[in-house]
């Protein structure tokens, strides 16, 4: 009796929350301002100087060029000008008809470093070059809104706890008594993990937590639908919790340093070609996808782990952007990854895969890259098809006619649509489903799941908030200090978006069902740990001042000995 | 750089396209939340199934019906089984009501979900001991409110043991079948030349027992010589509506059993009722006769002549008829000017007076009109329809007994029997 009134309570409690935790956490994204920066000049022989406006530049003929030169001998993508997170800057040659010269001396392959008072001369057109002077960089520094000034992160955090706390209230009526402790523990874990984060973050003098707070509301929802449909599997599943919030910090540290993020790149892709390739001999199939490995009693992923390598090795620097080389390696890598998948019956991923393929492309072409790209693309498309041909035409028969086979091939979706309408707009409360008792309810069909016990709005709401981080992200984009921040994030908000798209569309009928997981809701160990680090290259784009824990702090005391402009 | 970051705007494409998707979603969970919830197949908890007296015909969470055989069997129509072999039945088309969903809440409640029907199951009691195994069906309304009392319809089943199953027994013959109408369908001719002959009043009516159409002899039921146009309806003269149909014309016929709703199908909480069908012939077919008086291939189905004899009984203006109430606004259709409904309410209560014998029907101030539909194999479908014209109990109903004999002895016993008890309730 106190259960059902707290619960006819409380649960209209839980969409106010959610909302309010995702709104601030959207607005403070969204709506401090990022001022335009200025990190150096380039002087014009008629004296006119062009500020650099980003650490990673193109010179060129091109409109799309950072740094317009308008000279016929000028190639339309001259040169790179790259600065690095010590302030030394390098400019590369893009294979240019007339060269690229720093004083007198041509400059190589690998590059050249460009002092501040540098002649650069790219083809028959000199530049002056002039490094962003101590004092500049201290007004820049100055002008920059900090994160989290206009919405305190602890206040989203306290109210995030709020929203949590009232799910563990609702398990305490709900939860199987056997189950009733565990179910507790669980969320206190949960509520001790975020703060500790949280604190780690501010010990650190970051101010930027919206991210971690739209993953760890997603972490919530997920912890409340193992709550729901296995509690045995809890403590498993705070452990795997445990491992992807220590691989988000993890990887991010890595990624501080770009130098050293991209020496590991070759490596990531022997390993990623390691992981499926072991994956294609040793696994076994279940519910009809090859992409399960059993070690001593743990299930494993690999092509959940194969997704971060994928975008970690697919992601490049300026410099190496137009080479050539590198981007016959992305296309095979890609090809490998996508067949490889579609020989294990992986569809779903395999899809994933080639859309982020199709974003990370799109991203990086260039014009001769283009049309290869385009190519590949296109065979990609077509070997995928191909193999799916037999798949296809199941899953597209039933699509958008489930309920003309409720108990055969619509089974699922027709549960689905269900059970989510039953839940209204505030649900029946957490844990006070039925279809959590479905097979795979856990994992495909999560969003239905969060409709039908925490209500429409829960869940509309969830699916926005990784829509929000593609906004972030794009938003970030203009600020990024390298091309290969900007393009991982990208990447990695895409991939979680479509990936999202396909479970919850699928699951509902509005796209052919392909059984992926919902990020960092669907029960799955591989596929939390994934979605954590690719969390990673989201922070690692975020270039608010003292934001993320990814980008290290603006120096600007060790810089002061160097010289005035020219 | 600025390209690379102007090209990801792309993330953003997709990013709307998850929004659409969403939209797309909740859209459809407006339209279709509803039959979705209540999917029976789903775990999707289901409520309780009264009448109108809270009498329990089915808990549909438990799966179990009434626990006296007769109203499982005499309400079987009305109620449905959990399987949806009766396609009318409200277990199958009613079960949104059950779950209790609404687009706020879901189907979230804190107690039980009831609905009730409008039929009185004891009443659908009376009717399916009258129709004593006589394939059929019986139908009472409330035509002020279009509330259904009664709806049984025979041959009918045991939900809870199914037994041998007769032929049809799934089939709700009150709004699922058509028949034969025989004489019943001369109301609508007869609405037809109210409305539509000026001296309707003036002209009599001259039967010899047959008459000559097109070459072709007409037979009556008797030899009723002169009559006026209300007399020529008591006595259910042939030749009489011969003569109207040959002066109206099959355009007109057609018009009006189109008008009052005969050959149309109608919702019925969302159910859709049989539509019935009139074949036009020329003038001077003998053929537009018999159709005129209700023989020929025409076909009606029972639940269309309630609606009918409803408006006639509510002065031209139908309430619809529903199971499950209508709530503040009641749903109406025009079908009559007011005039010709008390034009034709008072020459019903004429045939009564005139020719059924009111002592057939003690105590009920009852308009009514008989029906004896030849089949063409020698046997005759039964018809009795009308209303009460009494304020305290404006009941209109249809009896229909398949191959039952004459309409007034056989089907306007049953309605006597059973509108007796409506009425002392």
């Amino acid at each position: 009796m106190v259960g059902s009134a707290v619960i006819t309570i409380t649960r209209y409690l839980l969409p106010i929350l959610a909302a309010w935790v995702v709104v601030r956490c959207v607005r403070s994204m969204l709506s401090e301002k990022y001022e335009p920066e200025v990190w150096g000049h380039l002087i014009f022989p008629d004296a006119s100087a062009a500020p650099l406006p980003h650490w990673e530049c193109v010179i060129g003929r091109a409109k799309t060029s950072d740094i317009v030169v308008n000279a016929p001998d000028v190639s339309r993508i001259h040169a790179v000008l790259i600065r690095n997170d010590k302030g030394i800057w390098r400019i590369f040659d893009m294979n240019s008809r007339g060269g690229v010269y720093v004083g007198k001396e041509k400059v190589p392959k690998k590059g050249l470093e460009v002092k501040n008072g540098d002649k650069i001369r790219l083809a028959s057109v000199s530049l002056g070059f002039a490094d962003v002077t101590a004092s500049e960089l201290r007004t820049v520094d100055k002008t920059r809104t900090a994160a989290g000034t206009s919405f305190n992160p602890a206040a989203t955090l306290l109210i995030l706890s709020l929203f949590q706390s009232i799910i563990m209230l609702q398990y305490c009526f709900s939860a199987k008594d056997e189950y009733l402790v565990v179910t507790c523990l669980a969320f206190f874990a949960l509520l001790a993990i975020e703060w500790m984060c949280y604190l780690l973050i501010r010990s650190i003098r970051r101010n930027g937590f919206e991210v971690e707070t739209i993953a760890f509301f997603l972490t919530t929802l997920g912890l409340s639908i193992v709550a729901s449909s296995t509690p045995e599997a809890l403590v498993k599943t705070l452990i795997l919790l445990i491992m992807g919030v220590a691989l988000f910090f993890a990887m991010g540290w890595w990624l501080r340093d770009l130098r050293r993020a991209k020496a590991l790149r070759w490596p990531a892709v022997l390993a990623a070609m390691g992981f499926l390739f072991i994956n294609l001999i040793l696994s076994e199939y279940v519910f009809g996808a090859k992409n399960w490995l059993y070690i001593g009693g743990f299930s494993l992923q690999p092509s959940e782990l194969v997704k971060v390598l994928y975008i970690y090795a697919g992601a490049a620097s300026l410099d190496r952007l137009f080479a050539r080389r590198n981007l016959f390696m992305f296309i095979a890598f890609s090809a490998i990854c996508v067949m490889a998948l579609a020989l294990m019956g992986d569809y779903g991923t395999a899809v994933i895969f080639f859309v982020t393929f199709l974003i990370i492309s799109f991203m990086r072409s260039g014009s001769i890259a283009t049309v290869f790209l385009a190519i590949s693309g296109a065979a990609m498309a077509g070997f995928l098809v191909f193999t799916m041909k037999p798949y296809i035409a199941q899953r597209f028969a039933t699509w958008g006619h489930v309920w003309a086979d409720p108990y055969g091939a619509g089974y699922q979706q027709t549960r689905a649509l269900s059970a989510a309408a039953s839940g209204g707009l505030f649900g029946h409360g957490a844990g006070e489903g039925w279809l959590k008792n479905i097979v795979a309810a856990n994992t495909d069909m999560v969003f239905a799941v969060i409709c039908e016990e925490l209500g429409l709005i829960v869940a509309v709401v969830a699916a926005l908030s990784i829509v929000a981080l593609a906004f972030f992200a794009f938003r970030s984009a203009a600020h990024g200090r390298s091309t290969y921040y900007v393009i991982a994030a990208g990447a990695s908000v895409s991939l979680l978006m479509i990936q999202m798209a396909l479970n919850i569309f699928g699951s509902l009928d509005i796209l052919p069902f392909t059984g992926v997981t919902f990020p960092f809701v669907s029960k799955g160990g591989t596929s939390l740990l994934s979605c954590w680090m690719l969390l990673a290259f989201i922070k690692a784009a975020d270039t608010r001042k003292n934001a993320s824990f990814v980008v290290k702090r603006a120096e600007i005391k060790t810089r002061k000995k160097r010289g005035a402009k020219a | 750089m600025k390209k690379v970051k102007n090209r990801g705007a792309f993330v953003l494409l997709i990013a709307l396209f998850c929004v659409l998707g969403l939209s797309l979603y909740c859209a459809r969970y407006v339209m279709h939340g509803r039959e979705w919830a209540s999917f029976a197949g789903g775990g999707t908890t289901m409520g309780l199934l009264y009448d109108r007296n809270e009498v329990l015909l089915a808990d549909a969470g438990a799966g179990t019906y009434s626990e006296d055989y007769t109203t499982r069997v005499a309400n079987f129509h009305v109620t449905g089984d959990y399987i949806g072999n009766v396609g009318t039945g409200a277990l199958t088309r009613l079960n949104d009501h059950l779950t209790g969903f609404n687009l706020l809440t879901g189907t979230y409640h804190t107690e039980t979900p009831k609905a009730h029907l409008t039929v009185d199951a004891a009443l659908n009691n009376e009717a399916y001991a009258a129709l004593a195994g006589r394939n059929g069906s019986v139908q009472i309304v409330n035509y002020k409110t279009g509330e259904l009392l009664c709806m049984v319809s025979s041959p009918s089943i045991d939900p809870a043991n199914p037994g041998n199953i007769p032929d049809g027994a799934y089939l709700n013959r009150a709004i699922s079948a058509t028949y034969v109408p025989g004489s019943v369908f001369k109301l609508v001719t007869l609405a037809a030349a109210l409305e539509t002959i000026n001296d309707i009043y003036d002209r009599t009516f001259y039967c010899g027992g047959s008459v000559m159409v097109g070459g072709d002899k007409l037979n009556c039921t008797g030899v009723h010589g002169n009559q006026t146009i209300e007399q020529a309806l008591a006595n259910s003269c042939n030749c009489a509506f011969s003569e109207l149909a040959q002066t109206l014309g099959t355009d007109v016929i057609q018009a009006y059993a189109k008008k009052l709703g005969i050959t149309d199908s109608h919702a019925l909480d969302g159910m859709y009722t049989a539509a019935g069908s009139i074949d036009a012939h020329e003038v001077g077919n003998i053929n537009l006769s018999w159709s005129a008086i209700g023989q020929s291939t025409d076909l009606v189905c029972p639940n269309s002549m309630l609606r009918l004899v409803s408006a006639i009984g509510n002065g031209g203006t139908l309430v619809e008829p529903t199971l499950v109430g209508h709530g503040r606004r009641l749903k109406t259709t025009k079908l009559l000017d007011a005039e010709t409904a008390e034009k034709m309410a008072s020459m019903m209560n004429y045939n009564v007076q005139y020719a059924y014998g009111a002592g057939s029907f003690p105590g009920l101030s009852i308009c009514a009109k008989t029906g004896t539909a030849e089949v063409g194999d020698g046997t005759d479908h039964a018809w009795f329809v009308g209303f009460l014209d009494d304020e305290e109990h404006p009941y209109a109903f249809v009896v229909q007994v398949e191959r039952g004999g004459g309409g007034l002895s056989v089907a306007g016993a049953i309605a006597n029997r059973v509108l007796q008890q409506a009425v002392a309730n």
